[in-house]
């Protein structure tokens, strides 16, 4: 495992600074309701602003529209956009997976029709993974795609998806050939698709505090130009877990409680806090740190022209974990009957924290997988 | 040797060999049941790495500090019975920095608000009783620190002349006890800046470096022990529930020393102390997590005398309670974190001791 330890540089510390000059402008403490890390809404508006700085699409080259920088100049943006709060959902997905995908992976044609929009800030994307049989076992997915003149026939269900319902691309893992023998890696593809398109059809799946994120996603013989099938047919697992490597080791996996956290410290700026819950303070700010420390090396190694799959998984499992847990130890904590609609930001904020906070070891593959992924690493064995 | 925060590589390669060479399992088990190691210290001495990040004009090996938290990482991980800590970063960073003369031999440290000490024509007189100094009954002198009318000092004490009671750590490493009776020592004001705080720091980022060698043993010892283990036709460590295992000590070894080396660098650079808190902090409940997780994933094994895991697990859980437990930490970084307000505590965690609002307390 390769961890090194790295600092900011002078001209990365400039960007942190801006970036921070640009939140306390744009959404000043108080104006604003903060999300809870990358589960923020989605604010077109929001992501335009960003957009105009250069902070959509910062890594990609800048004939596509990007800024030509790193993953680490993407950290530096993004961890304090997540510890805002700020409303990044519009732009998420394609900034942290998608943009790339296209860039890599993609055709010139997919490049020039997709790269410049997502850098404008202008395009969401959903991802198309889950189905009701095909979760943690991604390769047995079923929804397929058949050839059809200059096209293909797209049939089968997604579940889980965020955003489909106001998003405007789609960008599917599904079958282009049929399972072979011994092989099941093989023929899958993913392609992108128009959430406009005839025949698709999007219905809301509740989360259960009653908010609207996932949805179903039907496909009943909807069309795909070809052009739309990322790069070649077929190549659809290993596209995937390159991807996996990438957007794994990063501040959304460590972040999501910061502004809860950072609101309670305000709320209390008066009165104090009670002893057990400045010393919790201390063991998260230092905690923070540590992961920080780690999710940072990992933007280094990929800077490096690394995909570090054991690396990503293994920040990933400790950083929802760590979410979890520090919800958890602040619950023990504080004996309040907590309320949703609550008159303290904090207490909402909180409530949200425990109502969902579940499923972060969930989301983007569940621990046990990633544990299953580390250890193979740890061992020297093959993925 | 390097200044600044990058280790010289010839470092690493070098104490790793010596002390692979010096440390198998039976002397550590020796050095533990006689309280003593000559051999592997005259060794250790003869690389010059007891001296490092102590000057050259003053008899120091030079290098940095990073060189020998290095040297101290290495030591953690082969469980190397050798008071490394004391004679180089604490002890005899003492001596050096009031100018006092560095001994050849073993130096140990103490820190003590109880000593009563009467200034002599040469230094000091001073009597009272030190718990728990590291290394003493093999230690030629042992660098105090105490406080005469408020000013720091240092005083270079002969061990001959004091008396000792025995007291071991959870890992059989030596803790004892020593008392003075109007023994005579050298002594000199401490360097600016060097006092029982600082003392306290420095010692807790000496056991980050120590523990997160030994957590990265640990963690490596139980890959191995699992891929090789064989129960129902099939290696342990392609069970899930022992992957868990295997993941949360390697998560711990990646954390405790990204954590101990970070805040070494931060250390070179200037006042570390949210740094080195935060090190020992994860240094201690990575301690803890990783020893559980690799006790449990070695079976009844990993509990006799005779398989090495001990070594390191009883170490990790001595070290973790040595300059500080979890409790010291979490209230002293709970303070610093609230006195940077809500607005300030994000640039806490990304901008570390360089950025915080400091409160004099805090000024480390």
């Amino acid at each position: 495992m390769r961890f090194t330890p790295t600092e900011l540089t002078g001209p990365e510390l400039e960007l942190q600074q801006e970036v921070r000059d640009f939140l306390a402008a744009e959404l000043p403490p108080g104006s604003h309701l903060p999300g809870l890390g990358m589960s923020a809404r989605a604010d077109r508006e929001f992501s335009k602003k960003m957009a105009d700085r250069g902070w959509v699409g910062m890594a990609l080259p800048k004939e596509w529209g990007g800024s030509d920088l790193t993953a680490v100049h993407r950290f530096i943006v993004v961890e304090e956009m997540l510890r805002w709060g700020a409303p990044v959902g519009h732009h998420w997905v394609a900034d942290r997976q998608t943009g790339n995908v296209i860039h890599k992976f993609g055709t010139d044609e997919q490049r020039e029709r997709f790269l410049p929009a997502i850098c404008r800030g202008e395009l969401g994307f959903s991802i198309g993974m889950s189905e009701p049989d095909s979760g943690s076992d991604l390769a047995s997915v079923s929804t397929r795609a058949e050839r059809s003149g200059d096209g293909w026939i797209v049939n089968g269900t997604k579940v889980w998806t965020s955003g489909a319902h106001q998003n405007d691309w789609f960008i599917c893992l599904l079958r282009t050939t049929p399972v072979e023998e011994g092989n099941k890696h093989a023929g899958l593809s993913q392609i992108l698709i128009d959430l406009a398109s005839p025949g698709l059809e999007i219905s809301p799946i509740p989360f259960l505090d009653g908010t609207h994120h996932f949805n179903e996603v039907t496909f009943n013989d909807v069309y795909v130009p070809d052009e739309n099938v990322v790069g070649e047919a077929g190549m659809g697992w290993n596209q995937n877990t390159t991807e996996m490597a990438y957007e794994r080791g990063g501040p959304d996996r460590w972040l999501s409680p910061f502004s809860t956290i950072e609101q309670l410290l305000r709320e209390s700026a008066g009165t104090g806090l009670e002893a057990p819950v400045q010393d919790l303070f201390g063991e998260l700010v230092a905690r923070w740190w540590g992961i920080r420390n780690l999710s940072l090396s990992v933007a280094r190694l990929i800077d490096r022209g690394e995909a570090p799959s054991v690396e990503s998984a293994l920040v990933k499992e400790m950083g929802g974990r760590f979410e979890q847990e520090l919800v958890e130890r602040l619950v023990q904590l504080i004996d309040d009957e907590y309320s949703p609609d609550s008159e303290s930001l904090f207490e909402r904020l909180f409530a949200q924290c425990i109502l969902t906070f579940p499923g972060n070891t969930i989301r983007g593959g569940t621990i046990e997988i990633l544990r299953s992924v580390a250890s193979k690493g740890l061992q020297g064995l093959p993925a | 040797m390097t200044a600044g925060s990058q280790v010289d590589p010839l470092i690493t390669e070098t104490a790793d060999r010596v002390f692979r060479e010096l440390c198998p399992h039976e002397a550590i088990q020796a050095a533990e049941d006689t309280g003593a190691a000559e051999e592997i210290w005259a060794a250790f001495a003869a690389t010059g790495f007891p001296w490092i990040s102590l000057p050259t004009e003053q008899g120091g090996s030079g290098g940095s500090l990073a060189d020998a938290l290095e040297v101290l990482r290495l030591a953690g991980y082969h469980a190397a019975p050798v008071a490394a800590a004391e004679t180089g970063m604490l002890g005899g960073w003492l001596l050096a920095g009031a100018n006092l003369e560095l001994p050849d031999g073993i130096v140990t440290v103490a820190s003590s608000s109880s000593i009563e000490a009467t200034a002599t024509s040469n230094g000091l007189a001073l009597t009272g009783s030190l718990p728990r100094v590291a290394w003493a009954n093999v230690a030629d002198r042992l660098a105090l620190l105490v406080e005469v009318d408020g000013q720091p000092m240092v005083a270079s004490v002969p061990l001959e002349a004091c008396t000792s009671t025995p007291m071991t750590n959870l890992a059989g490493e030596r803790r004892d006890t020593v008392r003075l009776e109007g023994v005579e020592a050298q002594a000199a004001p401490a360097a600016a800046g060097v006092d029982a705080v600082a003392l306290r720091f420095r010692g807790a980022l000496s056991r980050a470096a120590l523990m997160a060698g030994a957590i990265e043993k640990i963690s490596q010892l139980t890959v191995s022990y699992t891929t090789e283990r064989v129960q129902f036709g099939r290696p342990v460590a392609r069970f899930q529930a022992v992957q868990q295992h295997l993941v949360w000590a390697a998560q711990d070894a990646a954390l405790v020393r990204m954590a101990a080396e970070s805040a070494g660098r931060a250390a070179s650079r200037g006042p570390a102390g949210f740094e080195i808190a935060s090190a020992k902090l994860i240094a201690n409940q990575g301690a803890a997590r990783a020893t559980k997780a690799c006790h449990q994933a070695h079976g009844a094994m990993g509990m006799t005398q005779e398989y090495p895991l001990h070594h390191y697990t009883r170490r990790l859980w001595s070290w973790r309670k040595e300059y500080g437990g979890e409790r010291e930490w979490s209230r002293w970084l709970g303070e610093l974190a609230v006195a940077q307000g809500a607005d300030g505590l994000y640039p806490l965690i990304t901008g570390g001791s360089e950025a915080a609002n400091q409160t004099e307390e805090h000024v480390r």
